[in-house]
């Protein structure tokens, strides 16, 4: 089976869209924003946009939370956490390569 | 896919009479370490996370583990007819279990609520010697929400370009292994009572798939491709969930990426560098040539403008190539005394 597939590349999403996305209420994606456990995106528009890799980010917090009993604000920093590991991993592979 | 038939204690490591409280417990400090989203792209932490996870779901539920221990691996079985059976019960009569029994199950459990991480899985990458593997899929829509339950998981995956590939844009094609319904139990998992011997109870069964993923020109390392409808197959004719592709970029040999910009470092002669001279600049689409100015310092860089990556919205950032002057470890009587004559004739003193 082949599939062509168009997509839609990190368009800012709106809050509602991101909570319908992830089944969660407009206002607990608010608040996460507000306390800056998600990032935002001015649009010039009223309220500011999500990039689209915020739902992956949310629904990792969602599952953290529930799998290991942490509030959001912990699920952030292991994200993050986890994120500066990999960095690092991917760079310690790019040295480990033989030198041309 | 389904996970190996294993003792449920053995998997929590905790004893057959182990309070709830214990089980949880165990549960917890297995998840911190095995939990995927700690574990991005190791799949042996995913198997066992997943086998954790399915012990954890029936352990934690005083019913269900009570048919547990009392029948084994068998108890769905049990559990899906009327009644515990008789003795002698081979397990063959027992009806299938109702569509979405599995889910209504997992959705009356307080506290930790089940996903399975065992419906898709991603395999080799073909063509343009890419990586592409899969580092866990999320839970669908399956939770609540009317309209949305039954939709297939979303699945995320990351896709690794090379900035050429980021640059350009192009046509790949992913191949991976998509979980469709299982043609044999249509998605229950049982069949005539029994685990469905085609996926093993799973509900679930794993088909090559291609899917060609035209890549505009111009994303970014952590981009975020939705392909939508690409995702884990929905139950009962409900859309499938969509696929997330997570942009990785490969370290250039060459260049480094700063934004939409690109930076590069040349090595020029020392007399090239005092002189001034024309040399040759790799860019992103092929060498330039470029003039050195006269008396160009180390580290001192020339902005090559319009020669960065393309922009997702059109226009081009910039190339900034750092000059380096490079020195030669051998040389030969000729320059040798050359750089006698210039130490002899030159007032040149770098350090006052």
């Amino acid at each position: 089976m082949m599939w062509t597939s168009d997509f839609d590349l990190d368009e800012p999403l709106t809050f509602d869209v991101v909570a319908e996305t992830i089944g969660a209420k407009r206002s607990l994606v608010m608040r996460l924003a507000q306390h800056g456990l998600i990032e935002t995106v001015d649009a010039g528009t009223d309220e500011p946009r999500l990039p689209r890799r915020v739902v992956v980010r949310l629904r990792r917090m969602q599952r953290l939370r529930r799998d290991l009993g942490v509030n959001f604000a912990g699920a952030a920093v292991i994200l993050d956490l986890v994120q500066r590991i990999e960095q690092l991993n991917r760079e310690l592979a790019e040295m480990r390569l033989p030198e041309k | 896919m389904a996970a190996a038939n294993k003792d449920y204690y053995e998997v929590l490591g905790v004893k057959r009479d182990a309070a709830d409280e214990e089980i949880k417990k165990a549960y917890r400090k297995l998840a911190r370490k095995f939990h995927p989203d700690l574990n991005p792209g190791d799949k042996t932490a995913e198997e066992q996370f997943k086998r954790l996870q399915e012990a954890y779901d029936v352990l934690s539920n005083a019913e269900n583990r009570k048919l547990y221990d009392q029948y084994g691996e068998n108890w769905r079985a049990v559990k899906a007819g009327a009644g515990p059976p008789p003795p002698g019960w081979t397990g063959a009569q027992q009806g299938a279990p109702p569509p979405g029994w599995d889910e209504a199950q997992r959705g009356s459990r307080p506290g930790a609520g089940g996903f399975d991480f065992g419906d898709f899985d991603l395999g080799g990458f073909s063509g343009g010697g890419g990586r592409f593997d899969i580092f866990e899929d999320l839970f669908g829509g399956a939770r609540g929400r009317g309209p949305r339950s039954g939709r297939g998981r979303d699945v995320e995956a990351e896709l690794e370009l090379t900035l050429e590939e980021a640059h350009r844009g192009g046509r790949r094609t992913l191949q991976m292994q998509a979980a469709e319904i299982c043609p044999t139990c249509n998605g229950s998992g049982m069949k005539d009572g029994n685990t469905c011997p085609t996926c093993d109870g799973a509900g679930q069964v794993l088909r090559p798939k291609n899917i060609e993923v035209n890549i505009p020109a111009g994303v970014r390392d952590g981009s975020t491709i939705r392909l939508a409808g690409q995702g884990g197959a929905g139950s009962n004719g409900s859309e499938p969930g969509d696929l997330y592709l997570h942009i990785r970029l490969r370290a250039h040999p060459v260049f480094t990426v700063k934004g939409d910009d690109l930076e590069t470092e040349l090595s020029i002669a020392p007399w090239e560098a005092v002189l001034g001279a024309k040399v040759e600049a790799p860019t992103i689409d092929g060498k330039v040539e470029v003039s050195v100015p006269a008396g160009t310092k180390t580290g001192q860089r020339l902005r090559l403008r319009g020669q960065g990556l393309n922009k997702r919205k059109g226009g081009r950032g910039d190339e900034y190539v750092r000059l380096k002057i490079a020195v030669p470890q051998q040389v030969s009587p000729e320059e040798r005394r050359l750089y006698e004559e210039l130490q002899r004739v030159s007032r040149f003193n770098p350090r006052s």
